[in-house]
């Protein structure tokens, strides 16, 4: 984490949303820092998940930009196919895990994955329950979250489609609960276990645990790091890649890109040893969906 | 909009139980408009506030609770973060710290907080916040305690 941390800093210069400035080049965005109106324009025009687009579409937006970005970007093209891009609205960790994590679960059609995550969620409620959160400020948030869950296992008759859960992850009514969901269970995981979150907090922006929840957690639009992945990882117990697109090289010149693997505390050796199967893509300050190649994927269906 | 009706109607539902326990703050509801409430709080003890009853209105947004409710006071208050002409309040929690977590009842509670503790350096009432940065105390709480007899007590008789 604190190797992050330090990356952070060193990214700053570059450190505003990239997907709403598709056509600028690194660099510029001090200049576009100083009028975010024009910013929270451009990122409305991006839709909360948008398409399925090539990997390509990503060394599009570099061409004239640093070289060392653009052999990163031939060494993803390497292992992943596709990106999905979603708003800079401050969102975007939890927008890209909510779709990422829907979208397997449609694809997989797991029941076993479902049962688990389901154990997980109501062990969330009875935390904040345990935290003092009054039930009615937080049910619906939950429960529109297990409706999506049952929605998408096939054989009811409210089965969704892929083009339904598109949709629903563009409709505010839904998308912004889901990520709403998702911030309280953050909230929930990072009070019930202060002491270990604490140390982080305190590094990052001199704040409390308390403060730190009601301030840069809870609120909308407020942005996540490796504190929010942290968490939402461990309480719903969900592993989450994270590959991270930055200017950062080796000292012998050479240029790999660096991840991260969020594995959920009680996870098991085999589990481990499998890549999670939510896969992000970070620039300073954006996270947006990554698409591996398929013999990249976890190797989940060998032997049926 | 079916969102936020639901949750105003349980928020309806925990003010009725919730009537006795707090008695420092009376929310009603619109009779007709569940998007429009008012609420009577009662000014926070050993503060020029104390002993009188202040009113607000809150204008709930269809989005609610994903943004937070619009309140002002409507008794006039002479107050560092109120606006004195409109009443407008001056709260983090009622902008960008806004989280579905509040609800109508525990803004009540941070605007007596607020009441109790001001924040001169965020002023909306520029003369209440000066004497207050001025260090003149007593200028300030003569001045709120004028204004809290005048608005915010009941007239005797």
């Amino acid at each position: 984490m604190q190797n992050q941390n330090d990356l952070l800093k060193d990214e700053s210069e570059i450190a505003s949303s990239i997907s709403e400035i598709k056509y600028e080049e690194w660099g510029n965005c001090s200049t576009l820092e100083d009028e975010p109106s024009f910013q929270e324009e451009e990122s409305a025009k991006v839709p909360y998940v948008g398409d399925k687009e090539p990997l390509s579409s990503l060394a599009a937006e570099y061409q004239s930009g640093s070289p060392i970005l653009l052999e990163k970007i031939k060494i993803l093209e390497n292992q992943y196919t596709a990106i999905r891009r979603t708003r800079g609205d401050g969102n975007c960790f939890f927008r890209s895990f909510m779709f990422s994590y829907l979208e397997h679960i449609l694809e997989s059609q797991d029941r076993a994955e479902v049962d688990r995550i389901k154990v997980n969620v109501e062990k969330c409620r009875k935390t904040l329950q345990n935290l003092g959160y009054t039930d009615f400020t937080f049910e619906d948030f939950f429960a529109l979250f297990l409706e999506q869950l049952d929605d998408i296992l096939q054989g009811s008759e409210e089965s969704i489609s892929y083009e339904e859960l598109v949709n629903r992850s563009r409709d505010q009514s839904v998308s912004d609960y889901i990520v709403m969901f998702f911030r309280f269970v953050t909230a929930g995981e990072i009070r019930t276990r202060a002491e270990f979150f604490e140390p982080f907090i305190t590094g990052l922006s001199n704040a409390t645990v308390d403060q730190f929840c009601k301030s840069s957690v809870e609120p909308m639009g407020e942005e996540s790091d490796h504190i929010h992945i942290t968490a939402l990882s461990d309480a719903l117990g969900v592993a989450i890649r994270v590959m991270y697109l930055d200017r950062s090289s080796c000292d012998n010149g050479g240029v790999t890109v660096n991840h991260h693997d969020f594995v959920p505390a009680g996870t098991n050796e085999k589990e481990e040893a499998s890549a999670p199967f939510i896969t992000l893509l970070y620039r300073p300050g954006h996270y947006d969906i990554l698409y591996p190649k398929s013999s990249c994927k976890v190797p989940d269906n060998v032997g049926k | 909009m079916q969102q936020s009706r639901a949750r105003l109607f349980k928020e309806y539902k925990e003010v009725q139980r919730e009537k006795v326990a707090d008695p420092d703050i009376q929310l009603v509801c619109d009779d007709t408009n569940i998007f429009k409430w008012t609420a009577l709080i009662k000014g926070p003890s050993e503060t020029p506030y104390e002993g009188g009853v202040f009113q607000l209105a809150f204008a709930v947004p269809e989005p609610y609770p994903l943004q937070p409710p619009q309140v002002r006071f409507l008794t006039k208050i002479f107050h560092p973060n109120v606006h004195f002409k409109t009443g407008e309040i001056c709260l983090d929690i009622l902008k960008n710290a806004w989280s579905p977590a509040w609800t109508l009842q525990s803004v009540c509670r941070a605007i007596i907080a607020l009441m109790a503790h001001p924040e001169p350096d965020s002023p909306l009432n520029c003369d209440s916040g000066n004497l207050l940065r001025s260090g003149d105390v007593r200028g300030f709480n003569s001045m709120a305690r004028m204004y809290t007899r005048l608005a915010a007590m009941p007239k005797k008789g």
